[in-house]
Protein backbone atom coordinates (compact mmCIF):
# COMPACT_ATOMS: atom_id res chain seq x y z
CA UNK A 1 0.00 0.00 0.00
CA UNK A 2 2.89 2.36 1.05
CA UNK A 3 6.16 1.82 -0.55
CA UNK A 4 8.88 3.38 0.58
CA UNK A 5 12.16 3.33 -1.01
CA UNK A 6 15.54 5.06 -0.13
CA UNK A 7 14.12 7.80 1.54
CA UNK A 8 16.64 10.66 2.72
CA UNK A 9 15.64 14.13 4.70
CA UNK A 10 17.63 16.70 5.53
CA UNK A 11 17.17 20.21 7.04
CA UNK A 12 20.71 21.89 6.29
CA UNK A 13 23.30 20.07 6.87
CA UNK A 14 21.14 18.04 9.22
CA UNK A 15 20.71 14.33 8.38
CA UNK A 16 17.35 12.94 9.56
CA UNK A 17 16.93 10.30 7.70
CA UNK A 18 19.67 8.05 6.25
CA UNK A 19 18.16 6.02 3.78
CA UNK A 20 14.48 4.64 4.40
CA UNK A 21 13.53 1.30 2.51
CA UNK A 22 9.72 0.06 3.65
CA UNK A 23 6.82 -1.32 2.99
CA UNK A 24 3.56 -0.91 4.71
CA UNK A 25 0.52 -3.45 3.89
CA UNK A 26 -2.96 -2.85 3.73
CA UNK A 27 -4.89 -3.24 7.49
CA UNK A 28 -1.26 -3.17 9.37
CA UNK A 29 -0.83 -1.52 12.28
CA UNK A 30 2.65 -0.19 12.17
CA UNK A 31 3.94 1.52 15.38
CA UNK A 32 7.39 3.37 15.43
CA UNK A 33 9.13 4.07 18.60
CA UNK A 34 12.60 5.28 19.04
CA UNK A 35 14.33 8.02 21.11
CA UNK A 36 13.83 11.37 20.52
CA UNK A 37 15.12 12.91 17.38
CA UNK A 38 15.73 9.40 15.70
CA UNK A 39 13.63 10.78 13.15
CA UNK A 40 10.41 8.94 13.34
CA UNK A 41 8.28 12.25 13.28
CA UNK A 42 9.98 13.32 9.83
CA UNK A 43 9.50 9.93 8.51
CA UNK A 44 5.76 9.75 9.50
CA UNK A 45 5.31 13.59 7.97
CA UNK A 46 7.27 12.49 5.12
CA UNK A 47 4.31 9.45 3.98
CA UNK A 48 1.90 12.33 3.40
CA UNK A 49 4.35 15.26 2.60
CA UNK A 50 4.38 17.50 5.32
CA UNK A 51 7.92 16.96 4.80
CA UNK A 52 9.50 17.15 1.53
CA UNK A 53 11.67 14.41 1.24
CA UNK A 54 15.16 15.21 -0.07
CA UNK A 55 15.37 12.04 -2.02
CA UNK A 56 14.08 8.65 -2.68
CA UNK A 57 10.60 8.14 -3.19
CA UNK A 58 7.35 7.08 -2.02
CA UNK A 59 4.20 5.28 -4.17
CA UNK A 60 1.16 4.85 -2.24
CA UNK A 61 -1.78 2.41 -3.58
CA UNK A 62 0.47 2.79 -7.08
CA UNK A 63 1.07 6.59 -7.18
CA UNK A 64 4.51 7.94 -6.86
CA UNK A 65 3.58 10.79 -4.31
CA UNK A 66 7.23 11.87 -4.44
CA UNK A 67 6.62 12.63 -8.19
CA UNK A 68 6.99 16.34 -9.39
CA UNK A 69 3.48 16.40 -11.16
CA UNK A 70 2.09 14.44 -8.18
CA UNK A 71 -1.38 15.78 -6.48
CA UNK A 72 -0.48 16.72 -3.13
CA UNK A 73 -3.64 17.35 -2.28
CA UNK A 74 -5.66 14.25 -3.94
CA UNK A 75 -3.00 12.49 -2.07
CA UNK A 76 -3.63 13.66 1.33
CA UNK A 77 -7.06 13.00 1.00
CA UNK A 78 -6.66 9.29 1.69
CA UNK A 79 -4.36 9.38 4.21
CA UNK A 80 -5.51 11.14 7.57
CA UNK A 81 -3.31 12.67 10.10
CA UNK A 82 -3.37 13.50 13.60
CA UNK A 83 -1.29 15.52 15.46
CA UNK A 84 0.32 15.60 18.70
CA UNK A 85 -0.97 19.41 19.49
CA UNK A 86 -4.38 18.49 18.10
CA UNK A 87 -4.53 21.32 15.66
CA UNK A 88 -8.57 21.62 15.75
CA UNK A 89 -9.49 25.00 14.11
CA UNK A 90 -10.44 27.16 16.97
CA UNK A 91 -12.58 29.51 15.32
CA UNK A 92 -15.23 26.42 14.02
CA UNK A 93 -17.32 24.78 16.31
CA UNK A 94 -16.73 20.85 16.63
CA UNK A 95 -19.31 20.10 13.64
CA UNK A 96 -17.99 22.75 11.55
CA UNK A 97 -14.35 21.33 12.00
CA UNK A 98 -15.48 18.07 11.44
CA UNK A 99 -16.91 18.99 8.02
CA UNK A 100 -14.96 21.52 6.90
CA UNK A 101 -12.86 19.98 4.65
CA UNK A 102 -15.63 17.21 3.12
CA UNK A 103 -18.04 20.16 2.37
CA UNK A 104 -14.94 22.16 0.90
CA UNK A 105 -13.57 19.85 -1.31
CA UNK A 106 -17.14 18.98 -2.96
CA UNK A 107 -17.12 15.25 -1.65
CA UNK A 108 -20.08 15.46 0.41
CA UNK A 109 -22.94 18.09 0.58
CA UNK A 110 -23.33 19.91 3.64
CA UNK A 111 -26.45 17.68 4.91
CA UNK A 112 -24.53 14.72 4.37
CA UNK A 113 -21.37 15.75 6.41
CA UNK A 114 -23.63 16.95 9.11
CA UNK A 115 -25.35 13.88 9.05
CA UNK A 116 -21.55 12.30 8.74
CA UNK A 117 -20.45 13.82 11.54
CA UNK A 118 -22.93 13.83 14.07
CA UNK A 119 -22.55 9.70 13.39
CA UNK A 120 -19.20 9.85 14.40
CA UNK A 121 -19.49 12.11 17.16
CA UNK A 122 -22.39 9.88 18.37
CA UNK A 123 -19.87 7.31 18.12
CA UNK A 124 -16.73 8.35 20.01
CA UNK A 125 -19.34 9.66 22.58
CA UNK A 126 -19.17 13.25 22.05
CA UNK A 127 -22.25 14.36 20.12
CA UNK A 128 -23.14 16.48 23.09
CA UNK A 129 -20.12 18.68 22.05
CA UNK A 130 -21.20 19.51 18.22
CA UNK A 131 -21.97 23.39 18.70
CA UNK A 132 -18.76 23.54 21.14
CA UNK A 133 -15.72 25.27 20.29
CA UNK A 134 -12.57 23.75 20.73
CA UNK A 135 -11.11 26.24 23.48
CA UNK A 136 -13.96 24.56 25.70
CA UNK A 137 -12.57 21.37 25.28
CA UNK A 138 -10.49 18.87 27.49
CA UNK A 139 -7.35 17.73 25.47
CA UNK A 140 -8.46 13.92 25.37
CA UNK A 141 -12.13 14.96 23.79
CA UNK A 142 -9.74 17.72 21.47
CA UNK A 143 -7.73 14.18 20.28
CA UNK A 144 -10.87 12.42 19.62
CA UNK A 145 -12.15 15.32 17.43
CA UNK A 146 -9.05 15.25 15.56
CA UNK A 147 -9.27 11.58 14.35
CA UNK A 148 -12.52 11.99 13.86
CA UNK A 149 -12.15 15.02 11.69
CA UNK A 150 -9.38 12.60 9.81
CA UNK A 151 -11.62 10.16 9.66
CA UNK A 152 -14.85 12.29 8.13
CA UNK A 153 -12.13 12.70 4.78
CA UNK A 154 -12.73 8.43 4.68
CA UNK A 155 -9.31 8.04 4.25
CA UNK A 156 -7.57 4.54 3.78
CA UNK A 157 -4.47 4.87 5.81
CA UNK A 158 -4.31 6.60 9.26
CA UNK A 159 -1.03 8.93 10.44
CA UNK A 160 -0.69 9.04 13.66
CA UNK A 161 2.33 11.65 15.41
CA UNK A 162 2.66 11.47 18.92
CA UNK A 163 -1.09 11.64 19.29
CA UNK A 164 -1.20 11.18 23.10
CA UNK A 165 2.03 12.81 24.15
CA UNK A 166 0.44 16.18 24.74
CA UNK A 167 -2.27 15.25 26.97
CA UNK A 168 -3.10 15.08 31.10
CA UNK A 169 -2.03 11.15 31.69
CA UNK A 170 -5.68 10.66 32.51
CA UNK A 171 -6.96 11.38 29.17
CA UNK A 172 -4.64 8.84 27.52
CA UNK A 173 -6.78 5.93 27.63
CA UNK A 174 -9.68 7.54 25.99
CA UNK A 175 -7.84 8.32 22.88
CA UNK A 176 -5.90 5.03 22.82
CA UNK A 177 -9.35 3.24 23.07
CA UNK A 178 -10.38 5.37 20.00
CA UNK A 179 -7.22 3.84 18.47
CA UNK A 180 -7.96 0.60 19.11
CA UNK A 181 -11.54 0.67 17.84
CA UNK A 182 -10.36 2.15 14.73
CA UNK A 183 -7.06 -0.85 14.45
CA UNK A 184 -10.31 -3.38 15.17
CA UNK A 185 -12.08 -1.82 12.10
CA UNK A 186 -9.04 -2.86 10.31
CA UNK A 187 -7.74 0.79 9.39
CA UNK A 188 -4.49 0.81 8.35
CA UNK A 189 -2.33 2.81 11.07
CA UNK A 190 1.18 4.17 11.01
CA UNK A 191 1.81 5.21 14.41
CA UNK A 192 4.62 7.29 16.49
CA UNK A 193 4.29 6.71 19.92
CA UNK A 194 6.18 6.23 23.60
CA UNK A 195 3.06 4.04 24.51
CA UNK A 196 4.77 0.70 24.66
CA UNK A 197 1.66 -0.71 26.16
CA UNK A 198 -0.41 0.45 23.04
CA UNK A 199 2.71 -1.32 20.73
CA UNK A 200 1.94 -4.38 22.24
CA UNK A 201 -1.48 -4.87 22.02
CA UNK A 202 -2.54 -2.96 19.07
CA UNK A 203 0.80 -2.92 16.37
CA UNK A 204 1.04 -5.69 14.00
CA UNK A 205 4.81 -4.83 13.95
CA UNK A 206 6.85 -2.67 15.89
CA UNK A 207 9.84 -0.43 14.52
CA UNK A 208 12.25 1.26 16.82
CA UNK A 209 13.98 4.19 14.62
CA UNK A 210 17.71 5.46 15.53
CA UNK A 211 19.77 8.13 13.53
CA UNK A 212 17.53 7.95 10.98
CA UNK A 213 17.22 4.12 10.16
CA UNK A 214 14.83 1.39 11.09
CA UNK A 215 17.20 -0.76 12.77
CA UNK A 216 15.03 -3.28 13.90
CA UNK A 217 11.53 -3.97 13.57
CA UNK A 218 9.11 -7.24 14.27
CA UNK A 219 5.56 -8.62 15.63
CA UNK A 220 5.69 -6.89 19.15
CA UNK A 221 5.71 -10.09 20.93
CA UNK A 222 9.47 -10.84 19.75
CA UNK A 223 10.26 -7.36 19.60
CA UNK A 224 9.79 -6.93 23.21
CA UNK A 225 10.70 -10.12 24.16
CA UNK A 226 13.74 -10.48 22.35
CA UNK A 227 15.37 -7.47 21.31
CA UNK A 228 18.75 -8.00 19.38
CA UNK A 229 20.00 -4.53 18.49
CA UNK A 230 22.03 -3.42 21.55
CA UNK A 231 20.45 0.72 20.91
CA UNK A 232 16.71 -1.29 21.42
CA UNK A 233 18.12 -3.13 24.34
CA UNK A 234 19.21 0.50 25.95
CA UNK A 235 15.88 1.98 24.55
CA UNK A 236 13.64 -0.77 26.33
CA UNK A 237 15.31 -1.13 29.06
CA UNK A 238 14.87 2.76 29.65
CA UNK A 239 11.39 3.08 28.64
CA UNK A 240 9.85 -0.29 30.09
CA UNK B 1 -21.61 86.77 30.28
CA UNK B 2 -20.06 88.75 27.66
CA UNK B 3 -17.41 85.86 27.43
CA UNK B 4 -20.32 83.52 26.64
CA UNK B 5 -21.56 85.60 24.21
CA UNK B 6 -18.38 86.07 22.74
CA UNK B 7 -18.44 82.76 22.13
CA UNK B 8 -22.17 81.89 21.15
CA UNK B 9 -21.34 84.70 18.43
CA UNK B 10 -18.43 83.16 16.95
CA UNK B 11 -19.98 80.12 16.48
CA UNK B 12 -22.85 81.99 14.92
CA UNK B 13 -20.52 83.21 12.34
CA UNK B 14 -18.66 80.26 11.59
CA UNK B 15 -21.54 77.65 11.33
CA UNK B 16 -25.06 79.82 10.70
CA UNK B 17 -24.53 83.23 9.04
CA UNK B 18 -25.02 82.77 5.54
CA UNK B 19 -26.14 79.31 5.87
CA UNK B 20 -21.99 78.48 6.42
CA UNK B 21 -22.94 75.06 7.61
CA UNK B 22 -23.19 73.79 4.37
CA UNK B 23 -19.39 74.43 3.43
CA UNK B 24 -18.89 71.96 6.96
CA UNK B 25 -21.90 69.30 5.45
CA UNK B 26 -20.46 68.94 1.80
CA UNK B 27 -16.79 68.56 3.59
CA UNK B 28 -18.02 65.65 5.80
CA UNK B 29 -19.62 64.22 3.26
CA UNK B 30 -16.45 64.19 1.18
CA UNK B 31 -14.05 63.02 4.03
CA UNK B 32 -16.81 60.30 4.78
CA UNK B 33 -16.45 59.65 1.03
CA UNK B 34 -12.90 59.21 1.10
CA UNK B 35 -12.42 57.57 4.00
CA UNK B 36 -14.65 54.98 3.70
CA UNK B 37 -13.70 53.81 0.07
CA UNK B 38 -9.86 54.37 0.89
CA UNK B 39 -10.22 51.89 4.03
CA UNK B 40 -11.80 49.57 1.74
CA UNK B 41 -9.39 49.72 -0.81
CA UNK B 42 -6.97 49.57 2.09
CA UNK B 43 -7.62 46.73 3.84
CA UNK B 44 -8.08 44.51 0.10
CA UNK B 45 -4.76 45.53 -1.31
CA UNK B 46 -3.52 44.75 2.28
CA UNK B 47 -5.03 41.63 2.84
CA UNK B 48 -4.15 40.52 -0.94
CA UNK B 49 -0.46 41.88 -0.94
CA UNK B 50 0.34 40.12 2.68
CA UNK B 51 -1.65 36.72 1.66
CA UNK B 52 0.21 36.38 -2.22
CA UNK B 53 3.40 37.51 0.00
CA UNK B 54 2.99 34.42 2.05
CA UNK B 55 1.84 31.79 -0.73
CA UNK B 56 4.82 32.81 -2.77
CA UNK B 57 7.80 33.59 -0.81
CA UNK B 58 10.61 31.06 -1.11
CA UNK B 59 8.42 29.39 -3.83
CA UNK B 60 10.44 27.83 -7.07
CA UNK B 61 9.23 29.95 -9.83
CA UNK B 62 7.26 32.32 -7.77
CA UNK B 63 9.44 33.92 -5.66
CA UNK B 64 9.67 37.14 -7.61
CA UNK B 65 5.88 38.29 -6.76
CA UNK B 66 6.56 38.04 -3.03
CA UNK B 67 9.72 40.57 -3.91
CA UNK B 68 7.45 42.77 -5.91
CA UNK B 69 5.11 43.34 -3.04
CA UNK B 70 7.96 43.93 -0.84
CA UNK B 71 9.15 46.41 -3.06
CA UNK B 72 5.41 47.94 -2.65
CA UNK B 73 5.49 47.79 0.98
CA UNK B 74 9.20 49.54 1.37
CA UNK B 75 7.97 52.20 -1.12
CA UNK B 76 5.03 53.24 0.29
CA UNK B 77 5.86 53.34 4.11
CA UNK B 78 9.43 55.01 2.91
CA UNK B 79 7.70 58.15 1.13
CA UNK B 80 5.87 60.74 2.77
CA UNK B 81 1.85 60.14 2.23
CA UNK B 82 1.60 64.06 0.96
CA UNK B 83 4.21 63.36 -1.47
CA UNK B 84 2.09 60.49 -2.56
CA UNK B 85 -0.66 62.39 -2.86
CA UNK B 86 0.34 65.16 -4.96
CA UNK B 87 2.41 62.45 -7.28
CA UNK B 88 -0.57 60.58 -8.14
CA UNK B 89 -3.30 63.65 -8.45
CA UNK B 90 -0.07 64.83 -10.94
CA UNK B 91 -0.62 61.63 -12.89
CA UNK B 92 -3.95 61.22 -12.86
CA UNK B 93 -4.70 64.64 -13.57
CA UNK B 94 -1.97 64.30 -16.72
CA UNK B 95 -3.49 61.58 -18.37
CA UNK B 96 -7.01 61.74 -17.54
CA UNK B 97 -8.27 65.32 -15.75
CA UNK B 98 -9.74 62.66 -13.26
CA UNK B 99 -11.35 64.41 -10.57
CA UNK B 100 -9.68 64.80 -7.21
CA UNK B 101 -11.64 62.66 -4.55
CA UNK B 102 -10.54 59.69 -7.07
CA UNK B 103 -7.39 60.54 -6.90
CA UNK B 104 -7.48 60.72 -2.68
CA UNK B 105 -9.26 57.61 -2.52
CA UNK B 106 -6.67 55.69 -4.57
CA UNK B 107 -3.57 57.49 -2.80
CA UNK B 108 -5.09 56.91 0.16
CA UNK B 109 -5.95 53.29 -0.02
CA UNK B 110 -2.86 53.03 -1.31
CA UNK B 111 -0.96 54.14 1.14
CA UNK B 112 -2.75 52.52 3.60
CA UNK B 113 -2.35 49.06 1.85
CA UNK B 114 1.19 48.53 2.44
CA UNK B 115 0.90 49.46 6.19
CA UNK B 116 -2.65 47.02 6.56
CA UNK B 117 -0.25 44.35 4.64
CA UNK B 118 2.07 44.76 7.20
CA UNK B 119 -0.38 43.96 9.98
CA UNK B 120 -2.43 41.19 8.36
CA UNK B 121 1.66 39.51 7.73
CA UNK B 122 1.83 39.52 11.54
CA UNK B 123 -1.41 38.45 11.53
CA UNK B 124 -0.98 35.65 9.53
CA UNK B 125 2.43 34.59 11.24
CA UNK B 126 0.43 34.30 14.58
CA UNK B 127 -0.69 31.60 13.64
CA UNK B 128 0.45 28.56 14.75
CA UNK B 129 1.95 26.48 12.21
CA UNK B 130 0.17 23.12 12.93
CA UNK B 131 -3.48 25.20 11.73
CA UNK B 132 -2.02 25.27 8.01
CA UNK B 133 -0.71 21.83 8.72
CA UNK B 134 -3.68 20.16 9.86
CA UNK B 135 -5.76 22.06 6.93
CA UNK B 136 -3.27 20.44 4.23
CA UNK B 137 -3.74 17.18 5.91
CA UNK B 138 -6.99 17.18 5.06
CA UNK B 139 -6.48 17.64 1.20
CA UNK B 140 -7.64 21.14 1.28
CA UNK B 141 -5.17 23.64 -1.15
CA UNK B 142 -2.98 25.91 0.53
CA UNK B 143 -5.17 28.64 -0.83
CA UNK B 144 -8.30 27.30 0.60
CA UNK B 145 -6.41 26.64 4.12
CA UNK B 146 -5.55 30.47 4.40
CA UNK B 147 -8.70 31.56 3.25
CA UNK B 148 -10.59 29.16 5.74
CA UNK B 149 -8.75 28.38 8.42
CA UNK B 150 -5.85 31.07 8.93
CA UNK B 151 -7.38 33.97 7.45
CA UNK B 152 -10.20 34.06 10.01
CA UNK B 153 -8.20 33.80 12.95
CA UNK B 154 -5.77 36.33 11.85
CA UNK B 155 -7.99 39.05 11.39
CA UNK B 156 -9.80 38.62 14.93
CA UNK B 157 -6.15 38.70 16.31
CA UNK B 158 -4.94 41.96 14.38
CA UNK B 159 -8.30 43.38 14.85
CA UNK B 160 -6.85 46.22 16.99
CA UNK B 161 -4.53 47.23 15.21
CA UNK B 162 -6.47 47.37 11.97
CA UNK B 163 -8.81 49.71 14.06
CA UNK B 164 -6.07 52.03 14.67
CA UNK B 165 -4.71 52.46 11.15
CA UNK B 166 -8.14 53.01 10.13
CA UNK B 167 -8.70 55.86 13.06
CA UNK B 168 -5.25 57.04 11.86
CA UNK B 169 -6.54 56.56 7.82
CA UNK B 170 -9.47 58.52 8.47
CA UNK B 171 -7.75 61.66 9.74
CA UNK B 172 -4.68 61.26 7.45
CA UNK B 173 -7.53 62.31 4.51
CA UNK B 174 -7.08 65.94 6.45
CA UNK B 175 -4.20 66.52 3.80
CA UNK B 176 -6.51 65.72 0.95
CA UNK B 177 -7.32 69.81 1.02
CA UNK B 178 -3.80 69.57 -1.24
CA UNK B 179 -5.60 68.55 -4.33
CA UNK B 180 -8.48 70.88 -4.19
CA UNK B 181 -10.53 68.35 -2.03
CA UNK B 182 -12.82 70.23 -0.21
CA UNK B 183 -12.92 68.08 2.84
CA UNK B 184 -13.78 69.01 6.10
CA UNK B 185 -10.45 70.81 6.84
CA UNK B 186 -10.27 72.61 3.74
CA UNK B 187 -14.27 73.42 4.51
CA UNK B 188 -13.07 75.04 8.14
CA UNK B 189 -9.88 76.55 6.47
CA UNK B 190 -12.65 78.67 3.49
CA UNK B 191 -15.10 79.46 6.54
CA UNK B 192 -12.11 81.07 8.71
CA UNK B 193 -10.85 82.81 5.73
CA UNK B 194 -14.91 84.86 5.12
CA UNK B 195 -14.99 85.49 8.56
CA UNK B 196 -11.42 86.15 9.59
CA UNK B 197 -11.76 83.46 12.72
CA UNK B 198 -9.65 80.77 11.80
CA UNK B 199 -9.64 79.10 15.21
CA UNK B 200 -13.67 78.03 15.75
CA UNK B 201 -14.14 77.13 11.98
CA UNK B 202 -11.32 74.42 12.92
CA UNK B 203 -12.47 73.00 16.16
CA UNK B 204 -15.25 72.29 14.58
CA UNK B 205 -13.33 70.42 12.23
CA UNK B 206 -11.50 68.54 15.22
CA UNK B 207 -15.05 68.02 16.67
CA UNK B 208 -15.97 66.03 14.04
CA UNK B 209 -13.14 63.84 13.30
CA UNK B 210 -13.40 63.23 17.57
CA UNK B 211 -16.91 62.26 16.50
CA UNK B 212 -15.91 59.57 13.86
CA UNK B 213 -13.15 58.41 15.23
CA UNK B 214 -15.44 57.87 18.39
CA UNK B 215 -18.12 55.92 16.19
CA UNK B 216 -14.74 53.77 14.99
CA UNK B 217 -13.78 52.81 18.41
CA UNK B 218 -17.10 52.00 19.12
CA UNK B 219 -17.76 49.50 15.70
CA UNK B 220 -14.50 47.99 16.39
CA UNK B 221 -14.98 46.75 19.93
CA UNK B 222 -18.19 45.53 19.04
CA UNK B 223 -16.65 43.63 16.08
CA UNK B 224 -13.90 42.57 18.59
CA UNK B 225 -16.71 41.12 20.83
CA UNK B 226 -18.85 39.19 17.96
CA UNK B 227 -15.40 37.46 16.89
CA UNK B 228 -14.31 36.78 20.00
CA UNK B 229 -17.45 34.23 20.35
CA UNK B 230 -15.24 31.33 19.90
CA UNK B 231 -13.12 32.06 22.96
CA UNK B 232 -15.96 32.18 25.31
CA UNK B 233 -14.71 29.14 27.71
Amino acid sequence: MIDVKDLKKSFGDLNVLNGINEHIYKGEKVVIIGPSGSGKSTFLRCLNLMEKPTSGSICVEGEYITDRKANVNLIRRKMGMVFQHFNLFPHLTIKKNITLAPVKLGLMTKEEADAEAMRLLERVGLADKADAYPPQLSGGQKQRIAIVRALAMKPDVMLFDEPTSALDPEMVGEVLDLMKQLADDGMTMVVVTHEMGFAREVASRVMFMSDGQIVEQGPPDEFFANPKNPRLKDFLSKVL
Amino acid sequence: MDFFLGIWDAIDKALIRENRYEFYLSGIGNTLLISLFAVILGFLIGAFVAVVKQLCAGRRGIGWIAKICDLYVFVIRGTPVLVQLLLINAVLFNYRGANAIVAAVMCFGINSGAYVAEIVRAGIESIDKGQTEAGRSLGLGAGQTMWLIVLPQAIKNILPALGNEFIVLVKETSIAGYIAVTDITKAAQYVGSKTYDLITPLLIAAAFYLILVFILTKLQKLLERRLGKSDRR
